[in-house]
């Protein structure tokens, strides 16, 4: 379980992030809404110990993520270029990321067939280093590296934005694919409300740093959420 | 409209990420700067005298000139990795109401006033005055040699521009400086005569101090064009895309875990423009110990054993100097990896350790003709610099926060230079100990204890390794948040 307790995070007196309790279950996927400056990647960043709350503890499956280094070994993300390594080429950076979580060349070799429509030939076996790769390429790339290894916690940053229409299709069959697995619990977050209602099972709705609405995921939860963005 | 943008240059250098530490290496640039104008005053004036007095020749300016084609060829070689060609952040001006040629004019004239261009002023008004004082010289004569001079003063600035932007006109003129450089050295061709007619004309001659100048204007155009036309998204501004080359390193993994970081840090110096230039600036460091050959009567034992010690440092000082930076781009993601801190430091420590073993050893074999002593202050200064300066580097790498961009050499207007102060400064501490310690063992016994005992620290050192590393890792914990936030602003 990942739980946010007491969670302050201020810049001088501006509170980006201030979540009493939140408590995300064991292999829940777990959606995240909220205009510009919500706190979405704000939270995440919490979790994965990038920022230091102001207040407050967060705990990943039981270990303080401020106080221990444990939680590295069963979390992976993708929040944006900077989890690109750019001088390296996508496969190299794959056995690179495979490497840490204990996969041999072959083993990603593997893992990574089941994705190659998902790719769609632009990412293995080309001439080009991550660096020169399209904001799409980086995104397919840097997703799936997040994949490597059986994580038990799998945070992503917008995944499904700046994704064209196939590719969109089939990483939200992907998101689908982990969210039948019931050890893994996935964090998504995204501007695209159908999207996240498409793919989670509950949804968190932020405003300036607070929870506004916690809802799991029903038919009407699109329209409740349309409702909410239009400011009715 | 020139106004606006000298005042983006204002901001850009006001609002990036570690102001603090900038302003500390700004302050130290100007400091330096005032010691290069004493010291060329100083030169200007002594050279007079030098020349009149010491070592007397019967036309001190004929001398001069004899030399001149030289100090130009020095010049532009210094220029080129030192004075950064000028950076503009150009796409977003582009489509605004600034007409290109006005950006590309703002570009290159910006830097006129460099430093580069003005210090020769500090050498040829007090060098002329006493010339003129001296009553043996025409006053116009004088007067247009010294335009002449600045004329090529000015030349060279906007060939190291050129050659800056343009790898074509790079290796032309590195060519030229070869081979000016072989004919002089195997005595095939004495330059110094066609030197001291062709400068000793722009005396005689006032008129054709207008030589230079028109030169200097043909060479402006043929920089602004190729400026301008480099304003476009796929010309000049196109990020150039090398095929990329699957690189396994599989012959690494006998160094098992470590082989991972150390298969990534060797792609980071084969592909990236600006670690491959620090490693090469560190390579250099190796033939260090040449400068103070046969000079040991005028610079002292300790000198040399500096000398020593620097030339198997020159990974450690020059790349070791800039770890965590070189991971800023992605230093969220190695945050985020299934490695701990101290594995991750660990890491980064090996490699610049075994980088200087093999310094070490090429060093001991560069310098073993020079005796016993000599071989002793290269392997305790690579003791020292392995068991010590290793962690201080390692330490001071949490404090620095200067992200690097390693994709930087993009385009013609892009930062390229690899050298930063900062990294120079670090060295101060870890420089000064060593050679007193060597001075102190030198003094009181011989120049073998000094380097026993400079050796026997850094073995001491090497001893207390995980007792260091914890102090390390705690230092990189605390410093964790406030770096990432820094590496965020980028470039």
């Amino acid at each position: 379980m990942i739980s946010f307790k007491n969670i302050l995070k201020q810049y001088s007196k501006q509170t980006v992030l201030d979540i009493d309790s939140l408590d995300i279950p064991v292999g829940q996927t777990f959606g995240l809404v909220g205009n510009n400056g919500a706190g979405k990647t704000t939270l995440f960043s919490a979790l994965l110990d990038l920022i230091k709350p102001s207040k407050g503890k967060v705990t990943n499956n039981g270990v303080d993520v401020s106080q221990s280094e444990d939680w590295k070994s069963f979390t992976t993300a993708f929040l944006d270029e900077t989890f690109l390594i750019g001088y390296l080429m996508p496969e190299e950076y794959f056995y690179f990321i495979g490497d840490l979580r204990g996969l041999n060349k072959k083993e990603v070799d593997i893992f990574l067939s089941q994705f190659e429509d998902f790719f769609h030939g632009e990412i293995l076996g080309g001439k080009k280093y991550l660096r020169d790769l399209s904001k799409g390429n980086q995104k397919k790339a840097g997703v799936i590296a997040a994949l490597i290894g059986e994580p038990k916690v799998v945070i992503l940053d917008e995944p499904f934005a700046n994704l064209d229409p196939t590719t969109q299709i089939r990483l939200k069959a992907i998101v689908k694919d982990l969210s039948e697995n019931k050890d893994v619990t996935v964090l998504v977050s995204s501007h695209d409300i159908q999207d996240v209602t498409e793919v989670c099972e509950r949804i968190v709705l932020l405003e300036k740093g607070r929870v506004i609405k916690d809802l799991i995921t029903s038919p009407q939860t699109l329209k409740e959420l349309e409702s909410y963005f239009k400011g009715e | 409209m020139i106004f606006k943008l000298i005042q983006l240059q204002w901001k850009a250098f006001f609002r990036t990420g570690s102001l603090g530490g900038s302003m500390i290496t700004k302050a130290l640039t100007w400091l330096g700067m005032v010691y290069f104008i004493f010291i060329t005053t100083v030169l200007g004036l002594l050279s007079y005298k030098l020349l009149t007095e010491d070592f007397p020749v019967e036309n001190p300016l004929l001398f001069i000139n004899k030399q001149l084609i030289y100090v130009f060829a020095y010049w532009i070689v210094i220029r080129y990795f030192t004075q950064k060609p000028p950076v503009l952040n150009i796409r977003a001006l582009l489509i605004t109401p600034v007409s290109k040629i006005q950006i590309v004019r703002y570009a290159l004239s910006k830097s006129v006033f460099s430093f580069f261009n003005v210090i020769a002023l500090f050498y040829l008004i007090p060098f002329s005055l006493l010339l003129l004082k001296s009553g043996n010289y025409e006053p116009y004569g004088l007067l247009s040699w010294n335009l002449a001079v600045l004329g090529f003063v000015y030349i060279t600035h906007y060939l190291n521009i050129l050659i800056n932007s343009n790898n074509k006109a790079f290796y032309l003129i590195a060519a030229g400086l070869v081979l000016i450089k072989g004919l002089e050295y195997f005595e095939i061709f004495d330059f110094t005569i066609y030197s001291q007619a062709l400068f000793y004309s722009f005396y005689e001659t006032p008129l054709l101090a207008l030589l230079p100048w028109i030169m200097l204007v043909f060479l402006y155009n043929r920089v602004f064009s190729f400026f301008k036309k480099g304003l476009y998204i796929d010309t000049g501004l196109e990020v150039k895309v090398k095929e990329a080359t699957f690189q396994d390193y599989s012959w690494l993994n006998r160094f098992g875990k470590l082989s991972t970081f150390l298969k990534n840090d060797l792609r980071l110096i084969v592909r990236s423009k600006r670690a491959r230039g620090t490693v090469v600036a560190g390579v250099f460091f190796l033939f260090y110990g040449f400068i103070f050959l046969f000079q040991e009567e005028t610079f002292g034992s300790f000198m040399t054993f500096f000398a020593y010690m620097f030339s198997s440092g020159g990974f450690l000082f020059m790349f070791g100097g800039m770890v965590p930076s070189w991971d800023s781009q992605y230093y969220p993601l190695m945050m985020c990896q299934n490695i701990h801190y101290n594995e991750y430091l660990k890491s980064k420590w090996s490699l610049v350790v075994l980088a200087t073993i093999a310094s070490t050893l090429i060093a001991s074999a560069l310098y073993s003709f020079q005796g016993i002593e000599a071989l002793c202050a290269v392997i305790a200064g690579g003791l020292y610099n392995i068991g010590v300066n290793g962690y201080l580097t390692l330490w001071a790498g949490a404090y620095t926060k200067s992200p690097i961009d390693l994709n930087s050499s993009k385009n013609p207007f892009g930062d390229k230079k690899a050298v930063n102060m900062k990294t120079l400064l670090i060295t101060i501490p870890q420089i000064v100990l060593p050679v007193f310690v060597y001075f102190l063992g030198s003094y009181y016994f011989n120049n073998l204890i000094g380097c026993a005992m400079v050796g026997l620290i850094g073995v001491l050192g090497l001893g207390l390794k995980d007792v260091v590393f914890q102090q390390i890792v705690k230092t990189y914990k605390s410093e964790k948040y406030s770096t990432l936030n820094a590496y965020k602003q980028n470039s």
